[in-house]
């Protein structure tokens, strides 16, 4: 049970944080082939949203039929994207939040409760680097308190 | 279990067979489409007499669209399925194989044999891995009636002496005795 590693890519495909907490997980990279990777990432992740084969209801027929008043429609879930990724040798978590902020998270394959690690890195990314006043939106992220709370918490994981 | 559609996909990067086990949206819609608007306009003479002249038009053009989009899906997911081997690889080492992803609404399966053939199913999301039953597909009905057919071409362009009856016959059986359990 590991976290190799954690990558945030903004709602533009941009690289903004990129961080290893566990060596010899997963190959070394360069900083461009990161960069590469999170723009390639973004844009994979905009086609698998399309290629969902379930086609939705249509909506016409509640619109048509006379007892809705004003035609209420129920609009269908729209098509998330790629959620986890499984390879041989690791697993790759996708959350992408509502604003289009992509948090992937590198574990090995029998890691567990993923889902629940990701949304306190959320939370702990709106707590100190959204209410950080020094941050600029869209662009890397530079934060010591951060760091430091992300550092401690994975740490916690990895230890258990 | 509900399987969606199935790719293969050459060394030559081109998708030479394709199947799916959905119902076609396209006649489902028109349909759907036609039953209101028989039954609203039943006292206009001219309405009735304009729609059997514009179906038949409507449903070619939806047929070509159709198999438009099927093309399209297929190189999608080629790009899609060639991008993420490529990711994982560089990750995950040389020895590593990208599997599966799965996302929401559906589950994409991924498995590659050593001459570089590309299998791709799509699942529904709680399916687990169907590497095997792909490796399954490989052994007992690609190599045996595609392979071993004397009659089958090496390469195969516009996936000639893929749609082979043996073939289609073992794949439908196969995917439906799945299905059904």
């Amino acid at each position: 049970m590991t976290v190799f590693s954690l990558v945030i890519i903004n709602k533009a495909g941009g690289l903004i944080y990129n961080r290893t907490f566990h060596e010899g997980g997963l190959n070394k990279l360069s900083t461009n082939d990161y960069l590469v990777l999170a723009g390639t990432f973004h844009g994979v992740h905009a086609i698998t949203a399309r290629l969902n084969p379930v086609k939705s209801a249509p909506e016409r027929p509640l619109s048509n039929t006379p007892g809705v008043p004003g035609g209420i429609l129920t609009r269908p879930e729209p098509p998330s994207g790629l959620e986890v990724l499984e390879s041989e040798n690791f697993r790759l978590q996708c959350f992408n939040t509502l604003t289009g902020v992509k948090f992937l998270l590198f574990t090995d394959t029998t890691q567990t409760n993923v889902d629940v690690i990701i949304r306190r890195i959320y939370e702990l990314y709106s707590d100190y680097v959204m209410k950080n006043p020094f941050y600029q939106l869209e662009m890397p992220i530079r934060c010591d308190m951060f760091d430091r709370k992300l550092l401690s918490h994975i740490r916690e994981i990895n230890n258990r | 279990m509900v399987i969606y559609s199935f790719y293969i996909f050459d060394r030559h990067t081109e998708c030479i067979y394709s199947k799916t086990w959905l119902p076609p949206p396209s006649a489902a819609t028109t349909s759907q489409h036609d039953i209101p608007t028989n039954n609203s306009t039943s006292g206009a003479g001219s309405a009735n007499s304009t729609d059997p002249h514009h179906n038949p038009m409507r449903s070619a053009r939806s047929a070509v669209s159709a198999a438009n989009k099927a093309s399209d899906d297929a190189k999608l997911i080629f790009g899609t399925v060639f991008s993420l081997r490529n990711m994982v690889r560089k990750l995950g080492g040389e020895d590593d194989a990208f599997i599966s992803y799965r996302t929401a609404q559906y589950k994409l399966h991924y498995y590659e044999t050593a001459s570089n053939l590309r299998f791709v199913m799509l699942t529904d999301t709680g399916t687990l891995s169907m590497r095997n039953v792909m490796h399954q597909i490989y052994i007992n009905l690609w190599c045996e009636y595609v392979v071993k057919n004397p009659l089958s071409p090496v390469e195969h362009k516009g996936g000639a002496g893929v749609r082979n009856e043996l073939f289609e016959l073992g794949l439908n059986q196969f995917i439906t005795g799945l299905i059904a359990r």
